[in-house]
């Protein structure tokens, strides 16, 4: 309990820092924060335009389809606020940075992923949950275990999203490069912004199976409107059982063989 | 002009020499296409035309942003902030070369690579949708399309170039340049056609430079306008070409009047 509230206080205090140092650049994260208010706003403007034209997207109306935007958009922000530390890592070591980490009483995986916090993900945060209100508002009357399968699966996303984002920061100490491994991942998740209903078996059987941006952002939105079996609930858990301990694993592999990049 | 044309050459051995990062890039772009195609292929579903574009016209705007993307948004607007903060940008001043010369033969060499890259993954994925593909029956059509994309993208080179060299005055220019570069993608009809907003905003675009930059060149090789329009058109991109270079050229010279720089 005690190792909980030192690892909170560290990543307040890493958040509080983070949020000053962005208030002194006020016309950057300015900037910063309108571009991502403007991808946010344009997709869903987009969404709701093409729904003009058609009624349905592969048998979703708009309301359904804006609710998987806005999943996706909760589960990639979250992980995101968390995460952030892993677009640095390979500078981190290279700079030798994390010579540094390892001697501090702290967690370097910690350390490594979670204390480097872009506050204007925090306030982008915001307007996402808001949408998301405004959404859930519009669906028809749902049962309560739809509501917990959604918290459950958005939960279990964002267990699966810092799985590799531990993968990608342990590749990063093993090998002191891939830095485009994360921005890779990025890309990818680009398709988790639609359903993955729209795309074709194989490309989805892919999303589903090899790299599960299905499971992070389709299936809370899926279970939601009551089209997710429970054994697909079960196979979203379970991969996130395996997912997580193999990436533990691979990260202390890695960090075993680190012999310091940096003088 | 032969100083530009060897930076361009080692510039290319560069950009081939980092295969894997290339791999990566282009692997990440590819999933962005796939994802727009499928998108687009669920709106059309049974119908034959959607938003006046018949499935294969469609399909063609979503494939051929893959190729656009790689041939208009490759600027070197980062580098340039980058250089003007970190104070590297003194070594190119002294030397005999414009800096943009310099920094457009690099961008040359980028384009070539990533161009060559989209033109396979579009052919791949040509080949694993059944080809389905629109291609312009007047031979005339791939002149004015291939003068309106290099237009296209000089345009984004300067315009790019021109927000870039606000880090002379301040080391918070990233902020603006990456929420031009957003808002751009989407007014350029770099993920969806522009036909899908309402009108009025669309009017309202089309009084900016932005939709010339991917929207109206596609809509030249579809053959959606008659060659006068297009022509009409591509008179329009040059004048906004020039006022673009004339901007980025001003502020640049200001920009490089008021730097300053210490140290070695």
């Amino acid at each position: 309990m005690s190792a909980l509230r030192k690892y909170r206080r560290i990543w307040l205090r890493t958040a509080s820092m983070a949020m000053q140092a962005q208030l002194t650049y006020r016309l950057g994260s300015f900037g910063f924060l309108l571009g991502k208010m403007i991808r946010l706003l344009f997709f869903f403007a987009f969404m709701a335009a093409v729904f003009n034209h058609v009624e349905t997207v592969a048998g979703y109306s708009l309301v359904e389809t804006a609710l998987f935007f806005m999943t996706y958009n909760l589960v990639d922000m979250t992980a995101q606020i968390f995460f952030r530390g892993v677009y640095g890592a390979r500078r981190t070591v290279s700079e030798g940075d994390f010579d540094f980490y390892l001697v501090q009483p702290c967690s370097p995986l910690f350390r490594m992923t979670c204390s480097s916090v872009d506050f204007l993900d925090i306030v982008t945060i915001v307007p996402v949950i808001v949408m998301t209100g405004m959404v859930f508002a519009r669906l028809p009357p749902l049962g309560a275990w739809n509501y917990a399968a959604y918290a459950l699966l958005l939960a279990n996303g964002v267990a699966l999203i810092f799985a590799i984002h531990v993968g990608v920061a342990a590749l990063a100490v093993r090998t002191q490069e891939l830095e485009s491994a994360i921005w890779i991942y990025r890309d990818v998740m680009f398709m988790g912004k639609f359903p993955v209903d729209v795309y074709a078996p194989a490309v989805r059987w892919a999303l589903t199976v090899g790299i599960p941006i299905a499971v992070m952002t389709t299936f809370p939105a899926k279970a939601l409107l009551g089209r997710l079996s429970a054994g697909w609930i079960v196979y979203a858990i379970g991969l996130s059982a395996v997912a997580l301990p193999l990436s533990w694993a691979f990260w202390k592999d890695s960090v075993s063989r680190y012999t310091s990049s940096s003088s | 002009m032969k100083k530009y044309w060897v930076a361009y050459q080692i510039a290319l051995q560069e950009t081939l020499q980092r295969r894997s990062t290339l791999i990566m890039d282009r692997l990440g772009g590819f999933a962005i296409v796939v994802s727009l195609y499928s998108f687009w292929t669920a709106l059309i579903g049974d119908k034959t035309s959607f938003l006046g574009y018949t499935r294969a016209e469609m399909l063609t705007y979503v494939l051929a942003l893959n190729i656009l993307r790689s041939f208009v948004f490759t600027g070197r607007g980062w580098q340039l902030v980058g250089e003007i903060s970190s104070g590297k940008i003194s070594s190119y001043l002294i030397r005999p070369l414009h800096y943009y010369g310099y920094a457009l033969a690099l961008d040359m060499a980028q384009k070539t690579v990533h161009v060559a890259a989209s033109i396979f993954e579009v052919a791949i994925l040509a080949w694993l949708t059944g080809g389905a593909l629109f291609l312009p029956h007047d031979p005339a059509t791939w002149l004015l399309f291939g003068t309106a994309v290099v237009l296209s993208s000089l345009i984004f080179f300067f315009l790019e170039f021109m927000i870039s060299s606000l880090a002379f005055w301040t080391s918070e220019s990233g902020g603006p340049l990456f929420c031009f570069e957003l808002f751009l993608q989407f007014a350029a009809g770099a993920f969806f056609p522009l036909d899908v907003l309402p009108l009025a905003l669309r009017k309202a675009l089309e009084m900016t430079p932005f939709p010339y930059m991917v929207y109206f060149p596609v809509r030249v090789f579809l053959e959606k306008v008659s060659s006068a329009e297009a022509l009409r058109l591509i008179g329009l991109e040059a004048l906004w070409l020039a006022a673009v270079f004339t901007g980025a050229m001003t502020v640049f010279a200001r920009g490089v009047r008021s730097y300053s720089a210490e140290g070695g």
